[in-house]
């Protein structure tokens, strides 16, 4: 192995566990007792890295927690899911996995999915932007092709299901809220979760709906997506939905 | 290297998101605005907008803190694909990166790491600065660094290794006083010494910043006013150099922006100064 290579591996070590600095020794010059305590920024560096990130990306879970709990979580998820890129927009796309598993959390059960709300929203931030479609060509389409539509939706817009009122509790955290607080968890809450220009918009969706919306994203045609809809829930209204989804320039464009 | 822009001449800001509004309504008289280059590896959205908004103002300076150049088992090529994205979509007038590295066995610090200054070490970051230049079809700029350790097996300073990575790969350098500052107090050097083994037409930008004393170490923290001493340091670079295109650099608790403009007037002053006097 090239000493580069066995020096950086030694330097990643001594970072990740503080037990495992013994290696890193033999590379560094200087006192043995300063290096030690130098490298301990390097390692508060990387813990404030993880916590910035993660900040970004859950920043109701952060409230909804507290700053010194939440800095505890950064770390333990750190330690089993360490950064993968240099970006660290890319950091904590497995939060939700680790709060399902974490066992300090558990009397929370509805944070995974506030989990996979607040990423979903995160990816929308940046998304691309809507390309400007006019929906008048929907009503060109041939009445006899019409199933075979499949709708392009506005990139990163994102269906959370959840057996907890998590629209809600991101609600309540937002900036600004100035409504009351009460949560009634025994609502099941499905969020939907797109961009409307530059701003991510969280709203409830109902289950019929996110079901025809689910279908619809992994690319089956409308027909299709109906279909396993009205399955499911004998109440969804097609048309109903589309009269929204439209105006609010929740889809962009469609094929054939 | 070809070189896309007119040389930039000045003194620039970082733009960091509370300032956007401000400095797009005020329009503050600055060669440059700089961003984290990994802060816009999206596709679309208010910060995408809000840096086309700037580009149309202002030259852009895009310095990349994610590339890991001297990671010693692999370049991350999906990184620098999004980097070369960036370039073409904001044809930026200056990109640089770090003399650093970040990652290692696929784990990644998000932080810039030191690197031994040894001949392996110099023949690794130039085969990765020639290619990230034929990458991006431009030259870069490389900074040094400042770094709490240091190690046994360097055999030459960063200024001498980044003097030849220049001489190597037609890089130019950015030039980080803070950080040569920050780094003479930890190790204990004479950062004046140490500027004179630069070749001035290689350096391309000059870094400002504030650092925080923790214990026995200078931090790098981007957080604080430039110090006395870093003025001074600054001051004989421009005696030395000439002026070159000079940012504020202010990450952490981000002040006032009339707080980085009055530091960015300061540098502009001592340019003048010393190069009238040069």
């Amino acid at each position: 192995m090239p000493e580069l290579l066995r020096l950086q591996s030694d330097f990643a070590a001594a970072l990740r566990q503080r037990d495992q600095s013994g290696n890193m020794q033999r590379w560094l010059a200087g006192d043995a007792g300063l290096a030690d305590r130098r490298l301990a920024i390097y390692r508060g560096n990387m813990v404030a890295a993880a916590d910035k990130a993660l900040s970004a990306a859950y920043p109701v879970i952060r409230q909804v927690v507290g700053d010194e709990f939440f800095h505890g979580l950064a770390r333990e998820y750190q330690r089993g899911t360490p950064s993968a890129s240099g970006d660290l927009n890319d950091f904590g796309a497995a939060f939700d996995a680790f709060l399902a598993r974490f066992e300090h959390v558990q009397s929370m059960p509805w944070l995974p999915d506030l989990a996979r709300l607040e990423w979903a929203a995160h990816r929308a931030y940046g998304a691309a932007d809507a390309p400007d479609w006019d929906a008048a060509t929907l009503g060109a389409v041939d009445p006899e092709q019409q199933s075979a539509i499949r709708f392009q939706w506005s990139p990163g817009l994102a269906v959370i299901e959840s057996p907890y009122p998590i629209v809600r509790v991101w609600t309540i955290h937002q900036p600004g809220y100035a409504g009351e607080f009460s949560v009634d968890w025994d609502v099941p809450e499905t969020a939907l979760v797109a961009r409307d220009g530059f701003v991510v918009r969280v709203t409830g969706c109902g289950p019929a709906d996110a079901a025809f919306l689910a279908a619809s994203l992994a690319g089956q045609p409308l027909g299709d997506a109906a279909e396993s809809a009205l399955r499911l829930h004998p109440d969804f209204d097609l048309g109903a939905l589309l009269a929204r989804a439209i105006p609010a320039r929740l889809a962009c464009g469609f094929t054939l | 290297m070809t070189a896309a822009t007119p040389p930039l001449q000045g003194t620039g800001i970082g733009l960091r998101q509370p300032h956007y509004r401000e400095v797009f309504e005020r329009r503050p008289a600055l060669a440059f605005l700089e961003v984290h280059s990994e802060n816009f590896f999206l596709e679309g959205g208010a910060s995408m907008h809000a840096l086309e908004r700037a580009r149309a103002a202002y030259p852009i300076s895009l310095h990349g803190v994610g590339l890991s150049l001297g990671s010693a088992d692999r370049l991350a090529e999906e990184h620098l694909a999004k980097l070369k994205r960036l370039v073409e979509r904001v044809e930026p007038a200056l990109v640089s990166e770090h003399l650093s590295w970040g990652a290692v066995g696929g784990v990644h610090f998000n932080d810039l790491l030191p690197l031994p200054h040894t001949s392996e070490t110099l023949a690794l970051l130039a085969n990765r600065v020639d290619h990230v230049q034929a990458t991006l079809k431009r030259r870069i700029l490389v900074e040094n660094l400042s770094a709490y350790v240091e190690f046994r097996d360097s055999d030459m300073t960063e200024t001498a290794f980044l003097a030849e990575l220049a001489r190597r790969t037609g890089c130019g350098l950015l030039l980080d006083i803070n950080n040569l500052y920050v780094n003479a107090a930890n190790f204990g050097f004479d950062p004046v010494e140490r500027l004179a083994e630069l070749d001035g037409a290689t350096v391309g930008q000059i870094h400002l910043a504030g650092h925080a004393v923790v214990d026995d170490c200078l931090v790098d923290t981007h957080g604080s006013v430039v110090c006395d001493p870093v003025w001074d340091l600054y001051a004989h670079a421009c005696a030395r150099f000439g002026a070159k295109p000079t940012l504020i650099e202010w990450d952490t608790d981000l002040p006032a922006l009339d707080v980085l403009l009055s530091q960015a007037a300061r540098a502009s002053a001592i340019a003048r100064r010393e190069v009238a006097h040069a």
